[in-house]
C-alpha cells in the first residue's frame, strides 16, 4: 500500500506554541511511501495535569513502536512507558507544587490506528484502539464508513476518562480502551482527531453537512486556506471549543 | 448560559476567603479527634482550599494565574490575613500564593503501593495560615469587605467566571445579623452569572458532617441554618460534577458544609479538560 499522510496542529488561543499538549506521530508527512503496515496516532495531554505534553508525546511514540495489535490493547507495555515519563519529569528539583502532580501523574487520551496491507490485494484491513475521547473517520468517496469511538458531538465533555502515567489510576481505565476493526480499499481516508475537532466535525456531520470534505481540502490546491486560519475562524463562530487541536489526515491507495 | 465564562490567564477569576478568627474558634471541634479546636479546623481548611487550589493551577512551567486569590480574617480585627511577604495584600496573584508559604512543613501521607497495599510517603505541605483565636466574630463587617473587594474585581473583569466567596466560620456573629451583607455579596454578578457565596460552618456540635444540604430542616443548629440560608445554590454545571462524584445533591442544594471537607468545590472548577479518574 501507499500512504499518504499529514498532521496538522493548533495550540488553544491564548497561549504559546510550547504549551500545545496534544501529540502525534508521524511528526512529518508522509508523501506517498510504500509499506505494507502503518502505524499513527494521535493523544491529548489533559489541561489539568502536568507533563501531560511529554506523556501524550510518549504515549503516540510507543504505540506506533509497538508491535501490539490494537485488537488486543491490554496496556501489558504501560509499565515500560510509565517508566520513561517519571524518569524524564524527575530529572531535576521540584517545587512542592511540581511534587504534589508528579504524584498525581499526568493523564492523555490516545487513539491508535493500525493498517496492513493484503498481499497481492486491492486493500487491507484497519483496527484501532481509543482510550479517552479522541475519534477517527473513515471515508470512502462520500461515506462516512466507521465513527471510532461512536462518540455523538453531546458526548464530549472536559471530564472523560484517560490513560494515566500513574499506574495506580489505570485499572479501570484500561477497561475503558474501545477497539475496533475493519477493512480499507484504495483511495479511504483516515480522520484522526483530539476531542475538540471530532466534536466539532461529529455535529456538523449529524447536521447532514460534509465536515470531511473541509478536512480532505485542507491546505491542498482545492483550499488553500491554511489549518490554523480555519481553526481560528471556527472557534470565532462558536463551533469549535477552545483547546488544543490535532488532525491527523491519512490516505490510502 | 451562566457559569459557562473560560478561566484563563487572559480572562482570570477571583477566590476570597474569608475566615473566622474569632475567640470562640479556641473551642473544641466537634467531629471526635481530642484536642482540637475550631480554629485548628480553620486553619486546616484555609491551608488545604489554597494548597489544592495551587495545585490546580501548576503546570511543568509554573503556576498560572487562572485566580487571584484574597483571605479576609475576622476576630480582633477585619483585614488581609495573609502573613509576610504577602501580608497587606487583598488581591494576589495564584502564582504568588504558591510561590510564598509562610512556611513549608515535612509531613508523611498513606500512599497505594501499587500492590494492592499502603505506604507511607513524604511529602512537602505548605502553611499558609496557623490557628488564630481572639475577641468577637465581626462577620458582618468582613462581609462589607468582601463585598468592596469583589466589585472592585469586577469592575476590572466584567466577563470573567463569577468569583466565589467561601466564609469558614462557626457562625456566632458578634456584630449582628451577617444575612443583609450576605444577600449584598450575592447580588453582584459579572456577565456570566452571580458571584458564589459558599459557608463552610466548623462546630463544636457533634454532628455528623454535611455536605451540600437542599434544606436546613436536618441541619443541628441556629448557626447553621443561618449560614445554609446565607449561601448561594450550587450552579447546575456544579451540581452535575457533584452527582458525578458521588454526592447526593438536587436542584436545592447549597454550597454549605457543616463540619465537613470543602476541598471538593476546587475540584467543581473548570480550567480545562480534567481526567474523571483524578480524586
Amino acid at each position: 500500500m501507499r500512504v499518504f499522510a499529514k498532521p496538522f496542529w493548533a495550540q488553544r488561543h491564548g497561549n504559546e506554541d510550547s504549551e500545545y499538549e496534544d501529540a502525534f506521530w508521524p511528526r512529518e508527512p508522509i508523501d506517498g511511501l510504500s509499506m505494507t503496515s502503518f502505524r499513527c496516532a494521535v493523544a491529548d495531554g489533559a489541561t489539568e495535569t502536568s507533563y501531560s505534553r511529554i506523556w501524550a508525546a510518549l504515549l503516540v511514540r510507543y504505540w506506533c513502536r509497538s508491535a501490539c495489535p490494537a485488537t488486543t490493547f491490554d496496556g501489558a507495555d504501560l509499565p515500560k512507558w510509565q517508566q520513561s515519563w517519571s524518569r524524564i519529569v524527575r530529572r531535576r528539583p521540584l517545587p512542592w507544587y511540581g511534587e504534589e502532580k508528579v504524584r498525581q501523574g499526568a493523564f492523555a487520551a490516545i487513539l491508535g490506528l493500525a493498517l496492513d496491507d493484503v498481499p497481492n490485494g486491492s486493500g487491507g484491513t484497519w483496527s484501532a484502539v481509543a482510550i479517552g475521547d479522541s475519534c477517527l473517520v473513515q471515508v470512502r468517496g462520500d461515506e462516512v464508513l466507521a465513527r471510532f469511538p461512536p462518540l455523538n458531538s453531546a458526548a464530549f465533555s472536559n471530564r472523560p476518562h484517560l490513560l494515566s502515567s500513574n499506574p495506580n489510576y489505570n485499572s479501570r481505565v484500561v477497561n475503558h480502551a474501545q477497539k475496533t476493526q475493519g477493512t480499507w480499499q484504495g483511495d479511504d481516508a483516515f480522520y484522526l482527531m483530539t476531542d475538540a475537532l471530532a466534536c466539532w466535525f461529529m455535529r456538523e456531520d449529524e447536521q447532514r453537512r460534509t465536515p470531511w470534505k473541509v478536512l480532505r481540502d485542507l491546505e491542498t490546491c482545492d483550499e488553500v486556506k491554511p489549518f490554523r486560519e480555519l481553526i481560528e475562524d471556527l472557534r470565532k463562530q462558536g463551533a469549535l471549543r477552545n483547546d488544543d487541536v490535532t488532525l491527523l489526515r491519512v490516505e490510502v491507495s | 448560559m451562566p457559569y459557562t465564562a473560560e478561566i484563563s490567564r487572559a480572562n482570570p477569576s477571583c477566590f476570597l476567603f474569608l475566615i473566622d478568627q474569632s475567640g470562640s474558634m479556641a473551642d473544641p471541634f466537634g467531629v471526635g479527634e481530642s484536642g482540637r479546636r475550631k480554629a485548628d479546623g480553620v486553619a486546616d481548611a484555609i491551608n488545604r482550599l489554597l494548597q489544592n487550589l495551587v495545585i490546580k493551577c501548576a503546570k511543568e512551567e509554573g503556576i498560572r494565574d487562572y485566580y487571584h486569590v484574597g483571605v479576609i480574617g475576622y476576630g480582633a480585627q477585619v483585614g488581609p490575613a495573609f502573613n509576610q511577604p504577602l501580608a497587606g495584600r487583598e488581591l494576589v496573584p495564584i502564582s504568588e500564593v504558591g510561590s510564598m508559604p509562610a512556611r513549608i512543613e515535612e509531613r508523611t501521607k498513606k500512599v497505594d503501593d501499587g500492590a494492592g497495599g499502603l505506604m507511607e510517603q513524604r511529602i512537602r505541605f505548605p502553611i499558609w495560615f496557623d490557628p488564630v483565636a481572639e475577641d468577637g466574630t465581626p462577620m458582618c463587617q468582613a462581609l462589607s469587605s468582601a463585598k468592596r473587594i469583589v466589585e472592585g474585581w469586577l469592575d476590572q473583569h466584567p466577563t470573567c467566571f463569577p468569583p466565589i466567596v467561601i466564609n469558614i466560620t462557626d457562625g456566632e456573629a458578634t456584630d449582628g445579623d451577617p444575612s443583609g451583607p450576605a444577600e449584598d455579596i450575592r447580588k453582584l454578578s459579572s456577565s456570566d452569572g452571580e458571584v458564589l457565596l459558599f459557608n463552610l460552618h466548623l462546630s463544636s456540635h457533634r454532628g455528623t458532617p454535611i455536605e451540600f444540604p437542599d434544606s436546613e430542616a436536618g441541619l443541628p443548629d441556629r448557626f447553621a441554618q443561618l449560614l445554609f440560608r446565607m449561601s448561594s445554590p450550587l450552579p447546575a454545571y456544579m451540581r452535575n460534577i457533584a452527582l458525578q462524584e458521588g454526592y447526593k445533591v438536587s436542584e436545592g442544594s447549597k454550597g454549605f458544609a457543616f463540619n465537613a471537607d470543602m476541598v471538593v468545590v476546587i475540584r467543581f472548577l473548570d480550567i480545562g479538560t480534567r481526567p474523571s479518574d483524578l480524586r
